[in-house]
């Protein structure tokens, strides 16, 4: 058995440590634009077959993410769960329901309504972050998580709740030997909790676009590896129809 | 008896009564409450405001008129069962719908009213949103129970004071005769536990608990009823299956009350 994993960039796989280790926790960050969520696809279409690859995804649909996969010719073996769907469905939806009562009016029905279905459900309080946790915990090991984006998190709860909710994911990939990981849109948070977010992960990979006279250029960044400072560098990558590829520069 | 007096000489005594079917306080406010006020019933706990607010309403369910308790703190269920022992109650009129319980927890949630503390447009919504009920309905007669509940979580005087008087305006518009009740504790020198509630309701109704001769009596008095000539004489209260039961206090606390 090997004790690295493929991230589905051979380049990028070469660059840390001819693979991602085992029980590492990676975070992708980028600005909006940079390509974070398609490498949190290649991450997460690149198992190799045994892993238990879940996706956790906040601001897409099960088809888009599919879709977006299948378009570039991945792999699509792995079970999404659309955190997103979950608070249209828990949350706004009831958001619309409520200004709905209060512009035009609250009748018996409605009432009567409510306690029929209060009885079923009692979901008023419902934490996102309790759910993300306890999926996580649910998996069976040899697995791989992907969370497209900790922002969801972050932009509802409290900071602090969100960095020890990714603490626990951390632990439990390491201790079971998994990989997991995360994305993050850059320059959207107070730089302490970035930081706080890259001291508890153990790789860094940014992605950066910089403009060059009529095109982007696109740097990735491998900002840390965990107890291997000589394997940080910069790689080039391209994103085209066939999907992501990097090489290194200089 | 002066001031009644003074009182009566100035106010028009042709108003449209809201009989409550209790005979003894129909019979402190020379017929009954006049009809669209928003009278407050304030006493400590276990002083009989709940019964006697029930009482009103089933009397005018019975009457034909439709009926709506607003319940903040107990469930409309438990509520329900404190009807039943009545003789006069007939649970044909909750089937009918001409007595209706509603849950206030229910109208928060509907309304999205999860913060602890509610905000003036809050205030608004919840106005808005009983106004609905009463004219849905057609209620008549209605009960908050307690106002006092839903003023903990208002908070400020300003957002109190923006409650009582719109919801006392909004029921009084649609011809609503209304009983809001209101938790005071027993040594409390006022009728109402934030002050401004009784400033601005159409009349107090005082209940309160009395040691007379190692017996724990129940007293109701009316304090201030806009529209109606009433005594002020504090009364005996004494909770009967048929009902409630008033005496002046001098006669019900010398024969030993309600034993």
């Amino acid at each position: 058995m090997p004790d690295t994993v493929s991230f589905g960039i051979p380049a990028l796989d070469k660059a840390i440590m001819n693979g991602i280790p085992k029980g590492y926790t990676i975070l992708c960050i980028g600005p909006p634009g940079a390509g974070v969520e398609l490498f949190a696809k290649r991450f997460a279409s690149a198992s190799s077959g045994e892993e238990n690859v879940t996706y956790f995804s906040t601001s897409e649909r099960d088809e888009d993410v599919i879709k977006t996969m299948e378009d570039f010719g991945w792999n699509t073996d792995l079970k999404i769960v659309n955190i997103g769907t979950m608070y249209y469905e828990k949350v706004l939806a009831k958001h619309l329901e409520v200004s709905k009562y209060r512009l035009e009016g609250l009748t018996m029905r409605d009432i009567r309504q409510y306690k029929l279905q209060g009885k079923q459900e009692d979901d008023t309080n419902h934490n996102f972050l309790t759910t993300l946790t306890y999926e996580i915990s649910k998996l069976d090991p040899p697995f791989r998580i992907v969370l497209d984006s900790m922002n969801f998190f972050l932009e509802y709860y409290n900071h602090k709740e969100v960095l020890s909710a990714l603490r626990t994911i951390k632990a439990h990939t390491q201790h079971n030997g998994g990989v997991a990981l995360v994305t993050l849109v850059k320059g959207v948070l107070d730089s302490h909790i970035e930081s706080g977010i890259e001291e508890i992960v153990d790789a860094i990979i940014e992605l950066e676009r910089l403009r060059d006279g009529f095109e982007f250029k696109r740097n990735l960044l491998i900002r840390k590896v965990r107890n291997h400072p000589e394997k940080t560098g910069i790689l080039a990558y391209t994103i085209d129809e066939k999907g992501i590829s990097a090489k290194s520069v200089g | 008896m002066a001031s009644d007096d003074d009182k009566s000489a100035t106010i028009p005594v042709d108003r449209e009564r809201c009989v409550t079917g209790i005979e003894g306080l129909d019979n402190i406010l020379n017929g009954g409450i006049p009809r669209g006020n928003t009278i407050l019933f304030t006493g400590s706990c276990g002083t009989g405001k709940t019964t006697l607010s029930l009482e009103f309403l089933v009397h005018g369910a019975i009457a034909g008129e439709n009926c709506l308790f607003v319940s903040v703190t107990e469930t409309s269920d438990k509520l329900m069962n404190n009807v039943i022992p009545y003789d006069f109650f007939d649970e044909s009129l909750i089937k009918k719908g001409t007595l209706v319980f509603v849950d206030m927890p229910v109208i928060y949630e509907r309304l999205g009213m999860t913060e602890m503390e509610l905000s003036l447009e809050d205030v608004d919504s919840i106005v808005k949103a009983i106004g609905n009920l009463v004219d849905e309905l057609k209620i008549k007669r209605l009960v908050l129970d307690s106002v006092t509940s839903v003023c903990y979580r208002l908070k400020t005087e300003e957002k109190i004071r923006e409650f009582i008087l719109k919801i006392g305006k909004t029921l009084s518009d649609r011809g609503c005769t209304s009983m809001l009740i209101s938790e005071i504790s027993p040594s409390a020198e006022r009728y109402s536990l934030y002050g401004v509630e009784e400033a601005i309701a159409d009349g107090i109704v005082l209940m309160g608990n009395l040691e007379r001769r190692g017996d724990l009596l129940r007293t109701l008095q009316v304090v201030k009823m806009r529209g109606t000539n009433h005594s002020r004489a504090k009364y005996v209260l004494d909770l009967t299956p048929a009902g409630i039961l008033l005496v002046p206090l001098l006669k019900g606390g010398s024969g030993g009350g309600t034993t």
